[in-house]
């Protein structure tokens, strides 16, 4: 499908009505959702969803209208009320926030696919959800099975007036299941893998690497033996969280404040603020010197790689923490000009109807040398925690509390019994000053999260926070619970 | 798209069906929104669409398809889509008949024209009026100001045919100072009711009223929540309320209805037609939606249903479905909870010492059955004593149960509607004692 003609237009209609720079963004969005809910298929669904998406600049001030109108009329219309639209932004700005893109490109991108999920039949699919499920039904206090998958194909087509033109097709997939046990004035869930799935770039593949089959009567049956299980102490322990967890921990605690927009106060009224100011750059010892975190959105398999931004910047790598200081942030055009650096390609909408802002896209907690049983080595009194069950943070990104779904007790270097409701709670820079070991290359995994919120309109991001497990020290937890 | 329009096209897609049972529902709307920090708008948008989604029921198999390209070939395709789906779907025995409607009228006030149609110029102006606000304080502002269209028709082959459309606007303000903020909002279907200076101006007092902070101790405290706070919290009760979480014994009312489990002070309602709130009169089934009272005085009375839990668990169906696909089961999406017979300043005069709470932020939970959750406060957290507000205290961490906080509350006089887009429910001012704050931060 060729958009050439109407973007062309569209551009000639907002130059012509006195926007300064101007750029479309069409898409093309398939998906499909296939979830297993107690022995029926609860959810069988397909959606298309196409249209574009127009920014323009007028005077310094931004307008964003989309449309899922593709008549010539309809890109004016559109076209002509993004300029209206930035024109009214403008009539009351105290200063200019907005720039033309310093650079245009003409290009393609392609996500590596082994196997196109088209290519499995949809029966085979839909097998392959209801056999995990029943297998998570190992008693009858097992109340509620689920096991999903989403199949997500994106068709992305990018001009603007200073020349670009970039075709992107991007292909994602994810699935994941989780069993409910119901006990006597108590309900305890577990989850795999992580506690949302195993989302990544990718085709059939993906799903194949998630293995729900293989864990889920091993997932049914953690999930019944947290009825049982003993209440997580209260107190200090020193802690290992398992991969998922630290990718929630990175993504609460460093990608979101490390968000350019957010430091710079333009999420304050929702999102929020961040901890953070560019005067720390190169300066605040955000983490111990094990910890190092870049963003790589061009990562084989990252959720949100893609070859390009939704402004149209190449996706490049750049450092967020290095040896534990902090040296960069995640940024769009606008903001990274407001502190003399250029744009590190981390500027997304969710679909054609929203406008780009900055996201976290693909985050990357470089591991470390330490095999992932010999994290509990030197733990004389701790607890290994795994698989996110709630997660809360402060509005400057400094004080959290997470929960997991299960934990266990470690006992002079060993794992011992399992524990149930097991919380931790701390301030996010002495907590990752407190980590003193990251589980090596064969503990790491590119975690997906499929539905990070931020903005207004609300936005829906896919985003990776790849991670491996990692130890940290003398860690309060158990205040959930009133500890 | 008008009602006709969407009521035509609908027939026309139901048409194109020969499953055992179909369903359509054409969505239709318009957001536009203007959002701004540092006295500038940062973020002005609009956006328009028409989604069609089809439901296909093969005997006792369901497939759902959606598109919003609306040639026929595309229209033709989604019905086919959902057809195939449904015949490679595996049966479910409890799939009930389709609902067959029924007669609704839209609550008064649910569509004003002024609304639907706001201009960038109108939203600019309100924006303008909060940033000069701002600007007499010497203070910065972040927030939205946004207006919206939604037209929804359900229409299926039980002859169920239901229209409506909703407008709704917003105003949201967080007003920054150098060590303290301030926040304040409005919701209403009419735009042209919303004052958007003196939402600003009440953001700015807030902000200027708990300038230099005090650290307090955590631990349990008496709270005076004000509406934007409670309804927030009250909101991860939500689920509770569902026939499904009912069943499956994830909801704190599984033990069964006609039951005390919240203070006798405590009604709570589903109420489509409140008139702060008015909304759509039926689901997305096309059942019209019953105005449910969910607790009366601390006592369960109902769950809400949907056409499958309704046959399932063999009630009355309430008319509460979520759009199909629904793994989430049906929903009260209009809750209400009564008010009480004081003022929030007497509730604030009769506290010895205690903490007003202007909002939360982040609130999670963290055990599905107790109902505990934490969270933080926000953007105005006051301390009090002896009746009188004397002075802004840094924000805390609370882990408490809303259960619990329900059985100790006293409620304020005043119903406001609080939640915006991402939820939306009426509630008065709450006063509550005992209410766990776990830590503290800086700010």
């Amino acid at each position: 499908m060729s958009f050439d003609g109407l973007a062309a237009r569209a551009l000639d209609t907002a130059s012509k009505r006195g926007a300064a720079y101007a750029d479309i963004r069409f898409e093309v969005n398939r998906s499909e959702r296939i979830e297993a809910r107690n022995g029926i298929v609860a959810t069988l669904a397909d959606s298309t969803s196409r249209g574009y998406g127009m920014r323009a600049l007028v005077d310094g001030a931004w307008g964003f209208a989309a449309s899922s109108d593709l008549s010539e009329a309809g890109v004016d219309r559109t076209a002509a009320r993004a300029v209206d639209i930035a024109r009214a932004g403008a009539s009351i700005a105290r200063r200019r926030l907005g720039e033309a893109p310093p650079k245009a490109y003409v290009d393609s991108f392609a996500t590596p696919v082994l196997r196109d999920p088209g290519d499995v039949p949809l029966g085979e699919r839909v097998a392959l959800l209801f056999e995990a499920e029943k297998a998570l039904h190992v008693a009858p206090q097992i109340r509620v099975g689920r096991a999903w998958m989403d199949l997500w194909s994106i068709d992305k087509f990018f001009f603007s007036t200073i020349g670009s033109k970039i075709q992107q097709t991007i292909r994602q997939s994810g699935s994941g299941m989780e069993a409910m046990a119901v006990g006597e004035g108590d309900v305890q869930t577990r989850s795999f893998p992580g506690d949302i799935g195993l989302y990544k770039a990718g085709g059939w593949e993906i799903v194949e690497q998630a293995r729900l089959r293989e864990n889920a009567q091993r997932i049914g049956e953690e999930a019944l033996a947290l009825l049982s299980a003993p209440q997580c102490p209260s107190g200090t322990f020193d802690i290992v969280l398992g991969g998922s967890q630290v990718s929630l921990q990175m993504h609460e605690s460093c990608g979101h404040p490390a968000e350019l927009d957010r430091v710079m106060g333009w999420e304050a009224n929702f999102s929020g603020v961040s901890f953070l100011n560019v005067e720390q750059l190169g300066k605040l010892k955000y983490g111990s010197d094990l910890v190092t975190i870049v963003i790589d959105n061009t990562l084989p398999e990252g959720l949100a790689t893609a070859g390009y931004d939704d402004e149209g910047t190449k996706s490049v790598v750049s450092d967020i923490i290095r040896n534990g200081v902090l040296t960069g942030y995640e940024m769009s055009n606008d903001t990274a000009r407001a502190i003399g650096r250029t744009s590190n390609a981390c500027v997304r909408a969710q679909s054609w109807e929203y406008v780009p802002m900055i996201r976290m896209c693909n985050l990357n907690l470089l591991p470390g040398d330490t095999p992932f049983e010999n994290l509990f080595d030197d733990v004389k009194d701790g607890i290994y925690m795994e698989s996110n069950r709630s997660w809360s943070i402060d509005d400057h990104r400094l004080n959290f509390q997470f929960g997991c779904e299960i934990g266990w007790e470690v006992k002079n270097g060993k794992r011992g019994r399992m524990l149930k409701n097991p919380t931790y709670a701390g301030v996010t820079p002495q907590f990752w000053n407190s980590c003193d070991a990251i589980g090596d290359k064969a503990s790491w995994v590119a975690w997906g999260t499929p539905n990070c919120g931020k903005g207004e309109p609300m936005q829906s991001g896919r985003t990776a926070q790849c991670a491996s497990p990692a130890r940290f020290r003398n860690v309060r937890v158990g205040v959930g619970y009133g500890g | 798209m008008d009602s006709a329009q969407r009521e035509a096209l609908a027939k026309r897609v139901l048409a194109l069906s020969d499953a055992t049972q179909t369903e359509v529902c054409v969505f239709s709307g318009s957001n536009e929104l203007t959002r701004f920090t540092h006295n500038a708008v940062h973020q002005n948008v609009a956006d328009a669409d028409v989604t069609v989604k089809v439901r296909a029921i093969a005997g006792r198999r369901t497939g759902v398809a959606t598109t919003n390209v609306l040639d026929d070939a595309s229209l033709s395709d989604v019905v086919h889509r959902a057809i195939k789906m449904a015949n490679l779907a595996p049966e479910d025995p409890d799939q009930p008949q389709l609902p067959s409607g029924g007669e609704t009228i839209a609550p008064e006030g649910s569509y004003v024209a002024q609304t639907a149609h706001a201009t960038p110029q109108e939203r600019a102006a309100m924006a303008d009026a909060i940033f000069k606000a701002a600007e007499e304080q010497d203070f910065w502002c972040a927030g939205f100001i946004s207006t919206s269209f939604a037209g929804v028709t359900i229409a299926n082959s039980s002859g169920a045919c239901a229209s409506f459309d909703g407008t709704d606007a917003g105003v949201n303000v967080k007003m920054n100072g150098a060590d303290s903020t301030g926040f304040a909002e409005g919701y209403d279907t009419d735009v042209t009711r919303l004052d958007a200076g003196a939402i600003g101006k009440t953001s700015a007092r807030k902000a200027r009223d708990s300038v230099k902070p005090r650290t307090v101790e955590p631990g349990p405290w008496t709270v005076i929540l004000e509406p934007a706070a409670f309804g927030e919290l009250f909101t991860y009760l939500g689920d509770h309320f569902s026939a499904q979480s009912f069943d499956e014994g994830s909801s704190f009312l599984s033990g069964g209805l006609d039951k005390t489990y919240l203070g006798e002070n405590v009604t709570i309602l589903d109420d489509y037609a409140h008139p702060l709130s008015p909304g759509m009169p039926f689901d997305y089934e096309g059942q019209p939606t019953q105005r449910l009272t969910i607790i009366e005085n601390g006592v369960a009375k109902n769950v809400v249903t949907d056409s499958y839990w309704a046959k399932k668990l063999g009630r009355e169906n309430t008319g509460h479905a979520l759009p199909a696909p629904n793994a989430y089961g049906p929903q009260a999406s209009h809750l209400v909870v009564a008010p009480g017979t004081k003022g929030l300043n007497e509730l604030i005069a009769e506290t010895e010492r205690g903490l007003l709470v202007t909002r939360f932020w982040y609130i999670r939970t963290v055990d599905q059955k107790q109902a505990i959750v934490t969270g933080m406060t926000r953007d105005g957290t006051f301390l009090v004593e002896n009746g009188e507000i004397v002075g802004g205290v840094r924000n805390m961490r609370f882990n408490q149960s809303i259960i619990e906080a329900l059985k100790h509350c006293e409620l304020s006089n005043a119903p406001h509607r609080t939640g915006g887009y991402a939820y939306s429910v009426v509630v008065p001012a709450a006063k509550i004692t005992g209410f766990n704050f776990s830590s503290g931060t800086d700010f």
